[in-house]
């Protein structure tokens, strides 16, 4: 327990030493959101700016309304489930798929940023700037290789874990106990989540040693992952289970805040308690990955060669062989 | 049975001559549909074959005209889903002419591969399955193993299955038996009908789910004489039920363990040696007969005093759901009041509540004095899903149950009237904004929603349609439900709330216990209101025209713009200007409505448009700009297609479109968070 707590708390250290990450992150976590939005906004600005009908939108919420204007073809559900499914050929565009583009740029830009982050991480000093993306550039195809890797493995694995899920399920529901169902459900989702949590920390290790060894080999930096996560996998489950933990509340507060504290009609006090519940809920995943940069530097972290001075070699001078060098 | 047996001998002996003076007076009556609600036919022949007897309702004398006597013995078999039963069919032919033969419905049949009922569902939809792949358990058959006419025999080798509407030779949900001998006008008949269901896992509120069973539609029932004609179509996909009022006599055996729930009032429970029960139910003027049994149901019983005399509610309850039953109880009995308030007595003794097994297909349904609902052990309090199958399903005890139009060729005249109550009713209950939902600050009214419902499907298909022949099961839900719900609001906002109450009064206490067409319904209408509102029913129920206003521009100039800028006064309250706003009907449908236009003075000005021409400009010469322009300024138009359009603010209020794209950034950037998180 003392263990899992120092590693939580060396994680935490390392993620406070570093908050501006988290800034940066929620900035382009943000921008990015901003240029998705804008096709949307665009579309709804059209049709609710000059209308009275909207009125029902800003005093309370009347979900009937945003129904009928999610039903128009600029917005249509059914166009966006026909662009998810056929994005080459689908014959519109909706307002709310460009958001999907972006939250996919903002995944490749995590995974070009982290070497710098895993580096700030486990230094001792400010990582200027020219470090942190020098740290990006130098690993960029290793963090490429490591998130395919990781990519296909979670694809293989997902798929299995829930179509076991659904099979647990479908036995359930035969059950004449009704209560039988969400508790396998509830119960199946969370060994779901600790089995990807064990992929996740494999891989979070994987990446720290990559960066921080500066591993050509992703091979061995994933063996090196797999095999410390499983040695260690009861405390860094464990912590990963707390940080989660916390971005559960995180979540919950937010949203009570949100609904309980913002008038209906105040959009900027609702922008602005949304933008800093994501501030926040960015915490929790730097400070897993600030635990992994912890275990990698107590456990994984090749130790370090000490120096000793060799046994000097004496010449029938009585001068050492160097100092016959350097003078020679 | 013996006496009856043969005082139906003997009136088949004397022949149609003998009674025909009293068959012309019964013609009449149910052809006015006047005197059918309270009629007692002063005829000692009908004495012991269709009885007189009130213990299942609120009434000294019969409610209905009763055409049908059913005395029903079953018994389940809970291991195979089967139910063995004897018949004896007592049809009281007031049809004004001699019948040679008599349709019979075999509604288990369409639980078959190659069944009608399966190939539309497989084609246009169906409430609970698709039937991608065919399961044995889906199978459900309904068999008359023998039947006999009293007086003609045994005339099983008679039987013929027809298909009336899609020549289906796979289909067998309508059975034909043709007579040796004629039923002649006033006369009786009875067959005596050995049966054997084979009920099918849950499908369309019929059948078993684990140890729990809904047995609806589980016995040969005749089909309907009307205008002039039997009407007894096969089982569709999109289709429910018709069929006569009368009595029901019904004793099912069961084993001890089940707790049993079923239409009417229970007369006895008898404890057999063989380890069953055997419990008999009694119904007066129903149409239909309808029991569940499982062995997990939690009873609760309290009773509502209704006008005409105590009703005994009966809540059949999940265990995980018992914490629900105050929930349940309560809706009931708000409902009972408005239904009662607004439309009509309830008359029946009884009424049995199901809460059904969970993951059934059992959810959601109505059977005389009988009805199913529908919850899950997460109900929240701010989600009235489980007030709104309740409510729903109570209002067809007076749209079905009572007023029992033909569900296979006027759906929407149960459905649709049923839903326009749902939203009067729910309303009055939860209140117009809120009456579905009302949680964390996000509320839905039951109005909006049934117009949402409308939307999806606007002009495939008119109200006035066979339930059948609707495009697929989406088209049918969205008119029959939907759309004759937002029709009737529209209707409300026409002639006005207080006229559309007595209408519906006068609709219910007209053509209750008769079988009503949809002119009859309209009619009522126009007589309550004093106005022809063929206009508005050529369009709204036989057509498929949709409905969309919008303002489509405001203009406004100052009437002396050719003055030098220095004289043109733009900044001065005095300065007059030219207005105008131009309204434009983009839809097919027309209507005449009202446009409200306000300028920044206050002052509010109402035009009337017909909406004969597609659009509309008004101009105005006022020291005053306007500031908006709505059409339906009191939102009596239901049926409208966009509401968006409807109206047009001059200055923008982009409040709303920013609230909701922080909503929706909200949640992107959400999604980026938690993809970054488990990929990266």
């Amino acid at each position: 327990m003392n263990e899992n707590k120092g590693l939580l708390i060396a994680g935490l250290n390392t993620v406070m030493r570093n908050k501006r990450y988290i800034f940066w992150f929620w900035l382009l976590n943000l921008t990015l959101g901003e240029f998705g939005v804008s096709a949307f906004r665009r579309s709804t600005h059209a049709v609710l700016d000059h209308s009275l009908h909207s009125a029902g939108l800003v005093h309370g919420f009347d979900l009937s309304i945003l129904l009928e204007l999610l039903a128009r073809p600029q917005f249509g559900v059914n166009s966006l489930r026909g662009f998810l499914a056929h994005p080459a050929t689908s014959a519109t565009l909706p307002a709310s798929a460009p958001s999907l583009y972006f939250a996919f740029l903002f995944l490749v830009l995590t995974v070009l940023a982290l070497p710098g982050v895993l580096t700030g991480y486990a230094s001792r000093y400010r990582l200027r700037r020219e470090d942190f993306f020098r740290a990006c550039g130098r690993n960029l195809w290793q963090m490429v290789r490591l998130v395919i890797v990781a990519g296909i493995l979670m694809a293989l694995v997902s798929p299995l874990l829930f179509r076991f899920h659904s099979a647990l399920e479908r036995q359930s529901m035969e059950s004449t106990n009704e209560m039988l169902l969400p508790v396998v459900q509830g119960l199946g989702l969370v060994v779901i989540f600790l089995l990807l949590a064990g992929f996740r920390i494999a891989f979070d290790l994987a990446e720290a040693d990559v960066v921080l060894s500066d591993q050509g080999a992703v091979r061995r930096s994933i063996s090196a992952g797999f095999r410390h996560a499983s040695q260690s996998l009861g405390k860094l489950i464990a912590c990963y289970i707390a940080t989660t933990f916390v971005a559960g509340v995180v979540m919950l507060l937010g949203l009570s805040a949100w609904v309980k504290l913002v008038a209906p009609e105040n959009v900027w006090a609702a922008f602005a308690v949304s933008q800093i519940t994501l501030l926040f809920l960015l915490v929790p995943r730097f400070w897993q990955r600030g635990v992994a940069v912890a275990y990698w530097q107590q456990r994984m972290m090749a130790p370090p060669i000490p120096i000793t001075p060799g046994p000097a070699l004496v010449t029938l001078s009585g001068k050492s062989e160097g100092s016959a060098i350097g003078e020679g | 049975m013996l006496a009856r047996l043969k005082t139906l001998a003997f009136l088949v002996l004397l022949g149609p001559g003998f009674l025909l003076p009293t068959v012309r007076k019964t013609v009449n009556a149910a052809q006015t549909h006047v005197s059918a609600r309270v009629l007692h036919v002063p005829d000692v022949r009908n004495q012991g074959l269709i009885p007189d007897t009130t213990s299942g309702i609120n009434s000294a004398t019969p409610m209905s005209q009763r055409i049908v006597h059913y005395e029903i013995e079953a018994k389940y078999d809970a291991a195979k889903h089967t139910i063995e039963g004897k018949e004896l069919l007592t049809y009281h032919n007031l049809t004004g002419q001699a019948l040679d033969h008599f349709p019979f419905h075999l509604y288990q049949n369409a639980f078959q591969p190659k069944s009608t009922w399966v190939r539309e569902a497989k084609i246009q939809g169906s409430r609970d399955i698709d039937y991608e792949h065919w399961l044995s358990s889906d199978y459900g058959s309904d068999e008359i193993t023998r039947i006999e006419v009293v007086g003609q025999g045994d005339l099983t080798r008679k039987l013929q299955y027809i298909q009336p509407d899609d020549g289906n030779p796979d289909d067998k949900t309508v059975v034909d038996l043709h007579l040796p001998k004629s039923i002649a006008p006033g006369n009786y008949v009875q067959f005596k009908i050995d049966f054997r269901e084979q009920m099918p896992e849950t499908q369309a509120r019929s059948g078993w789910k684990r140890d729990f069973l809904l047995a609806s539609q589980w016995f040969p029932k005749v089909g309907v004489w009307w205008q002039g004609a039997w009407n007894c179509h096969q089982y569709h996909a999109t289709t429910e039920f018709f069929a006569d009022f009368g009595v029901y006599d019904v004793k099912l055996t069961v084993p001890q363990y089940e707790v049993i729930g079923a239409t009417g009032v229970e007369v006895s429970s008898v404890d057999n040696s063989d380890g069953t029960k055997t419990v008999t139910y009694h119904g007066d003027d129903i149409h239909d007969f309808a029991w569940t049994v499982s062995p997990r149901f939690k009873v609760q019983e309290g009773t509502y005093q209704a006008q005409m005399g105590p009703i005994q509610l009966r809540f059949l309850m999940q265990p995980a759901h018992w914490r629900q039953v105050a929930r349940h109880e309560r809706i009931i009995r708000e409902t009972l009041d408005r239904f009662e308030k607004w439309y009509g007595p309830y008359p029946y003794k009884t009424l049995t509540i199901v809460d059904p097994e969970p993951g059934s297909a059992a959810g959601g349904m109505e059977y005389p004095t009988f009805i199913t609902g529908g919850t899950n052990w997460y109900a929240q309090k701010g989600r009235h899903d489980v007030e709104v199958v309740l409510e729903h399903e109570f209002g067809h005890q007076y749209w079905y149950g009572m007023v029992a139009t033909n569900e296979f060729e006027d759906a929407w005249m149960d459905e649709g009237i049923n839903s326009y109550t749902e939203v009067k009713v729910l309303d009055s209950i939860f209140g117009k904004n809120s009456s579905i939902l009302h949680l964390a600050g996000v509320t839905e009214g039951e109005r909006e929603d049934q117009r949402l419902g409308y939307l999806e499907a606007p002009d495939l298909d008119p109200m006035a349609q066979k339930a059948y022949q609707y495009y697929n099961f989406n088209s049918y839900g969205d008119i029959t439900y939907s759309k004759t719900a937002c029709v009737l609001l529209t209707v409300e906002g026409i002639i006005g709330e207080d006229t559309m109450a007595k209408a519906m009064r006068a609709y219910f206490m007209k053509y209750r216990f008769t079988h009503p067409t949809k002119e009859d319904f309209l009619k009522t209408i126009e007589e309550a209101s004093g106005k022809n509102l063929r206009w508005y029913f050529d369009q709204a129920v036989y057509g498929t025209q949709v409905l969309d206003y919008e303002v489509v521009s405001i203009q406004a100039f100052p009437v002396h713009w050719y003055e030098s800028r220095d004289n043109l006064g733009t900044e001065r309250k005095d300065t007059l200007y030219q207005s105008y706003v131009a309204v434009h009907r983009k839809g097919d449908f027309v209507m005449p409505v009202d446009v409200e236009i306000v300028f920044d003075n206050g002052e509010k000005i109402r035009e009337h448009w017909d909406g004969q021409n597609r659009w509309m400009r008004f101009g105005y010469q006022k020291k005053a700009k306007i500031l908006s322009a709505e059409i339906d300024p009191d939102h009596t138009i239901q049926i409208d297609s966009n509401a968006f359009n409807d109206s047009y603010v001059i200055k923008a209020d982009p409040k709303p479109a920013r609230k909701l794209s922080n909503y929706w950034l909200f949640l992107t950037q959400w999604i980026a968070q938690a993809l970054a998180w488990w990929v990266a």
